[in-house]
């Protein structure tokens, strides 16, 4: 390319000619977008079979049945409660991870691996915890996956995840309770687990891009894009709990 | 704009694209300047946002849950985590800064869910009642038991 077809295309500028992005939006941070996109798809799908499912049972498990349990607090009764805590959790790492996106756009290097290293935290906390319950529910249901498929399953068993009035639909119809518990925790820990293993992923991604940032190689770079592009991982995944929260804890 | 400068922006497209838009051409501002105040507010006041929303949700999810009427229970908490969502691809991702057309691009796909829910649940829906009604269910408990 000569010098001077370069200042010709300068001079005029044209929006969608090539030579610039009509958008404003680098490759990097555009195509990290179409994937969260594609990621919400799959987010999407899963939650949309979980309601399907849902629509065609007659009774389902009350939330505040099956999530009612708290670390180190016995059989005490306190429905919602844990899940609340994990969901302030995710939504505080979302706080710092803005921050160390917004101390990346003003090139303060201390400030983003301040910010980068409570993100950390709060991305393990959230881990512990879902860890916990899992462990919990593991010990309720005898398992993970595939759990409640013997008839001769006795319906104490499964009686529990239910409250109000479906009870007595429960005693009447007792193994399309137990179908439909199966069904209910199948879809827990499938979609909880896919959320659980991009949380997982997004620590490892904040570790390694801390570590850059203490090394200097943004800085020397000149610009802390990389932290833009992981944060809009990080917000992603708390935008995906925020649905989930709603889908298997609220409604 | 002089030829000296367009020859540099040039060579950064041929090279990381990423410092064009990053703000790396107009230098950094100071981050203590009124500006970064003022957008370090703006997310501590969407943090507390987005808190008190939870914390309706929760406080309405243990208390109410069993008295409200399923379609209304079902619209208050869509709502909100609607809301919720909102606050967090605008200011979060800050996708609220960006272009009008980049939102659009991403945000159009996301229409098809609308089409994608209610096809699904109705088919959900549809076959509840088809069980409900249907002889063979019983006969398949009948057998079961």
């Amino acid at each position: 390319m000569s010098h001077t077809t370069v200042v010709t295309a300068a001079k005029e500028p044209s929006l969608w000619g090539g030579g610039r992005s009509p958008y404003n939006v680098s490759y990097g941070k555009m195509m990290i977008w179409f994937f969260l996109l594609s990621d919400a798809l799959t987010f999407g799908a899963l939650l949309i079979s979980y309601g399907t499912t849902r629509f065609f049972s007659s009774v389902w498990p009350d939330a505040n049945e099956v999530f009612k349990s708290f670390p180190f607090m016995g059989h005490s009764n306190l429905p919602l409660l844990f899940v609340s805590l994990m969901t302030f959790i995710l939504i505080m790492s979302s706080v710092t991870m803005v921050l160390a996106v917004h101390a990346g756009h003003y090139g303060d290097k201390k400030n983003v691996a301040k910010w980068l290293q409570w993100t950390i935290v709060g991305g393990i906390c959230f881990l512990a915890c879902q860890a916990w319950e899992w462990t919990h529910l593991h010990g309720e249901c005898g398992g993970l996956w595939g759990t409640f498929t013997d008839v001769n399953t006795p319906v104490e068993e499964f009686r529990h995840f239910f409250g109000g009035k479906s009870l007595a639909y429960v005693d009447a119809h007792p193994l399309v309770a137990m179908q439909s518990t199966h069904n209910f925790f199948n879809y827990f820990f499938t979609i909880t687990g896919f959320h659980g293993g991009h949380v997982t992923s997004g620590v490892i991604f904040n570790i390694l891009i801390l570590v850059n940032t203490v090394n200097g190689v943004y800085e020397r770079r000149g610009h802390y894009e990389m932290i833009e592009k992981i944060g809009l991982y990080w917000h992603f995944v708390d935008l995906v709990w925020v649905f989930v929260f709603t889908c298997f804890y609220l409604l | 704009m002089s030829a000296h400068q367009t020859e540099s922006v040039q060579s950064l497209y041929e090279g990381d694209q990423s410092k064009l838009y990053s703000g790396v051409l107009a230098h950094h501002g100071d981050v203590n300047s009124t500006e970064s105040k003022s957008q370090v507010k703006r997310i501590w006041k969407i943090f507390w946002i987005l808190l008190a929303i939870t914390v309706a949700e929760v406080i309405v999810g243990m208390f109410y849950s069993h008295h409200l009427n399923a379609g209304v229970k079902a619209f208050f908490f869509l709502a909100l985590t609607i809301l919720k969502a909102g606050y967090i691809v605008a200011v979060f991702m800050h996708l609220g800064d960006e272009f009008k057309n980049f939102m659009a691009t991403v945000l159009i796909p996301l229409v098809l869910f609308v089409w994608f829910i209610i096809a699904f649940l109705a088919d959900g829906g549809f076959w509840l009642r088809m069980n409900d009604e249907s002889p063979a269910r019983n006969t398949i408990q009948h057998v079961a038991k």
